[in-house]
């Protein structure tokens, strides 16, 4: 992880980022303390878009889940948005509240599993928890487990959570046997959050009654009621544990605050459809001090430091995907997306900032609840633990509102449209992935694909530069990074990084 | 961490469930877990052109559930989801297990043989480090369909060359025993109960495919709930509605797969309770011919 790191010019590059979904490189390169200069880049391609052409319009849906095992269901439903505007399919009510709760239920998993199970263990000493004094007896086996692992001459002891960075964690006893207690509960409450998905979806990952038109499941009283009851649980850890987990993350880190700030420029799609087809959580593009309504015309893909021949600066339905994995200058398999030629950060900070802006009264409840009593307000929120907090707090909202829509289901209507499409057609599904805004493009000839091109959550922000040269965001958080004495650089980078939640599988796709 | 012999029957029967046997496997199983659980075999994960999924699915498996699979049943020596150990040092770990060896390794997604630039680690083509670790190893796993047969990633017009595991062993020249455990993703109980069934003396029967038959024996069609309802021919015609979802282009009658007993996240559902027709996901041919579409909704609207 570490090269070099005497010289006052020294290289560091983590490859493999592990604890993410996918291949990331991290190149820095540091200027005395100071980090000067950092590259990212995706290392793995598939060619979905490629993959796509030709085939059976209605394919779409089925294959891009599989772009992502972490966030199918966003996929899904921009899929199926991005046909039902393309061949003029109609929703019921019912059909785009299913959507949007196995959209919820998916969601709640995401944020729990890049928390605890992904995050986490950057800031907590695993071996401290053999100190500690718990009378939680999950946290006692995992001592005595712990114990047994380091005393053992197995090949890797206590793995995969040891070895940690030789450093920089803190060796707190409390700390370490509540996070890692946490970490055990998480892995069932994760799996709850899927459980719900499945009452709707089928099964995940990759659901399978989501299709243009809605959802084929139906509305069983059966299956709201569990699902009514699985969401209770979920609302009890996160109230109780996952929010002020993160909450007690930002008061033991207040350094890490603004460390890592984004471009300051934040882009949402929006998402979530209500019964009527209005968004609960609103698009915009928000730049520092002002709100502007999101104009999709403004996208624009480039290609000149990404491992792909063709134009650069494409809008999405005019881009290519043609791999050129050889050629000069290009260090990514990510495209580089810019709004209005500028980089943006996507994600829940940009989802809260936007909300707040537009008004949406869960977030001022939010805030006031959460944030208010920890001295803390929306706009403190903008670094590495900002962004943990703004999942966290994001999670609580949506739990909220999921409750409403399953009180709006009407156990007596249909839950998918009548499938009398257009033969042709171009459309675009706009929507949110936990990670962030994503969007489907296509368009449609006969009822096959002729072009698909999608952009990822991931592609926003781990974009590598653009044809001037303009870092991608997670580059430009990078950059000016100063961390203190003692602590491993790669930990400093690691914890920016993670902060925003890559999906690399899905960047690249 | 100490488990009675009770622990292990309950996790036994969870994993047999959906046979179709009966009881019959149960205290053979029950052995069989004792028996890892006494030794904790070492694990690699290693991804290829991948999603996730299958690690996501792996993590959604309940009795045993993940912290048993991770504390209880394996050392996890490399997991590029859960490791601590980032950039060089999780290097070091992948290299210190090789070198051990004896390990099960696992591979989740397809192998892109005709781009080796497609998919590295640490600048490594990964071609060369799952080669290089499957030669270590005590027996390979291929996790879900690209993996064992290229999935989607393979798909026309395979722009990679992707390539599922046993033609990169077979390139390698790698007798290693393998076992391919597809579905997209696949099931967390396919892949402990194969993961079980081959560290225990190599007790697996595989098909053709290196399927192990305990999981892939029979069709989804010949034990699906609407079985009866094929037989009267009552068929949906649009998507949502109730009946055999044969018409709509269910593929249940070529997959070889459990769902129907076994059930998906903890037995909640599966794809044809949610009215939605088998896509074929633990197909060998799954998403391969783009002339087989998911659905025929779509057939005779057109010239």
């Amino acid at each position: 992880m570490t090269r070099e790191e005497d010289h006052a010019m020294a290289t560091i590059v983590l490859d493999p980022v592990t604890r993410i979904e996918g291949h990331l490189r991290v190149e820095t390169r540091w200027d005395g303390p100071r980090l000067a200069e950092a590259r990212v880049a995706g290392e793995m391609f598939r060619g979905f878009e490629a993959i796509l052409r030709g085939r059976d319009a209605l394919d779409a849906p089925v294959i891009t889940q599989r772009i992502c095992g972490v966030c199918p269901v966003s996929h899904a439903v921009a899929s199926c948005r991005a046909l039902e505007q393309a061949l003029g399919i109609r929703v019921p009510p019912n059909g785009r509240l299913l959507r949007s709760l196995v959209l919820g239920a998916n969601f709640l998993q995401s944020h729990l599993l890049h928390f605890y199970h992904l995050s986490i263990l950057d800031f907590v000493d695993v071996a401290a928890v053999l100190e500690a004094d718990s009378s939680n007896s999950a946290v006692r086996a995992l001592q005595a487990w712990v114990e047994a692992e380091v005393r053992s001459n197995r090949v890797l002891p206590a793995a995969p959570f040891l070895p940690q960075w030789p450093a920089g964690l803190p060796p707190e006893a409390r700390w370490a046997g509540r996070a890692l207690g946490h970490y055990l509960k998480a892995l069932e409450v994760r799996q709850a959050a899927h459980r719900m998905a499945a009452r709707f979806g089928g099964r995940v990952p990759h659901t399978a009654t989501l299709v243009p038109g809605g959802a084929t499941a139906g509305v069983d009283p059966l299956a709201v009621e569990g699902f009514r009851s699985e969401l209770a649980s979920v609302r009890g850890f996160v109230e109780e544990v996952y929010l002020p987990d993160a909450l007690e993350l930002a008061a033991r880190f207040p350094r890490l605050a603004d460390q890592g700030v984004g471009p300051d420029q934040y882009l949402t799609f929006g998402a979530f459809e209500e019964a009527d087809g209005r968004l609960w959580l609103p698009a915009g593009v928000w730049t520092g001090d002002r709100l502007d309504p999101l104009d999709p015309g403004r996208i624009t893909e480039e290609t000149a430091h990404s491992r792909y021949r063709g134009a650069d600066r494409a809008r999405p339905l005019a881009g290519e995907t043609e791999p050129a994995p050889e050629k000069p200058g290009a260090y990514s398999w990510l495209k580089a997306p810019r709004y209005e030629g500028r980089p943006v950060e996507v994600g829940p900070l940009a989802r809260l900032r936007v909300a707040a802006a537009s008004g949406l009264p869960e977030v001022k409840e939010a805030g006031e609840r959460w944030l208010a009593p920890a001295g803390l307000r929306l706009s403190d929120l903008s670094g590495v633990t900002g962004r943990h907090l703004a999942r966290a707090l994001e999670a609580w909202m949506l739990i909220r509102r999921m409750e409403t829509w399953l009180d709006r289901l009407d156990l007596a209507g249909p839950t998918v449209g009548p499938y009398e499409p257009t033969a042709s057609g171009e459309g675009a599904g706009l929507v949110e992935a936990p990670r962030g805004a994503l969007g489907h493009w296509v368009r449609v000839r006969d009822l096959r694909i002729e072009t698909y091109q999608c952009i990822v959550p991931s592609t926003w922000n781990f974009s590598p530069r653009d044809g001037r040269g303009r870092p991608g965001p997670v580059e430009a958080a990078l950059e000016g990074l100063e961390p203190p004495q003692g602590e491993p650089r790669g930990l400093a980078v690691a914890r920016v990084v993670r902060s925003f939640d890559p999906c690399i599988a899905c960047a690249v796709h | 961490m100490a488990r009675t012999r009770r622990e292990f029957l309950k996790d036994a029967a969870m994993l047999a469930a959906g046979l179709g046997l009966g009881s019959a496997p149960v205290p053979r199983l029950a052995l069989a877990l004792e028996g890892l659980a006494a030794q904790r075999p070492g694990l690699v994960w290693l991804q290829g052109q991948s999603c996730s999924g299958c690690s996501v699915s792996l993590l959604n498996g309940e009795r045993p559930g993940p912290a048993e699979l991770l504390t209880r049943y394996f050392s996890v020596w490399f997991h590029p989801t859960l490791s601590a150990a980032t950039g060089d040092e999780a290097l070091a770990a992948v290299e210190r297990a090789v070198n051990a060896g004896g390990y099960l390794l696992a591979v989740e997604g397809a192998v892109p043989l005709g781009m080796p630039r497609a998919c590295t680690v640490g600048q490594e083509p990964l071609v060369d480090l799952v080669s290089r670790a499957a030669a270590r190893a005590r027996a390979v796993l291929a996790v879900g369909t690209c993996a064992s047969f290229g999935g989607i990633p393979a798909a026309a017009t395979n722009p990679t060359g992707a390539a599922p595991m046993g033609e990169i062993l077979a390139k390698a020249g790698l007798s290693v025993p393998h076992l391919n455990v597809p579905g997209c993703p696949a099931h967390p109980h396919w892949i402990v109960g194969t993961a079980v069934l081959v560290l225990h003396k190599n007790d697996v029967t595989v098909d053709k495919e290196h399927r192990p038959t305990a999981f892939f024996g029979r069709p989804v069609h010949d034990q699906c709930p609407h079985f009866a309802r094929y037989e009267r021919q009552e068929f949906a015609r649009t998507p949502g509605e109730d009946g055999c979802l044969f018409k709509l282009g269910c593929q249940g009658a070529l997959t070889h797969a459990d769902c129907p007993w076994r059930g998906w996240n903890g037995g909640t559902s599966w794809c044809v309770r949610g009215r939605a027709p088998c896509t074929g996901c633990a197909r060998p041919g799954f998403a391969r011919d783009p002339a087989y579409p998911f659905f025929r909704l779509n057939e005779g609207r057109t010239a």
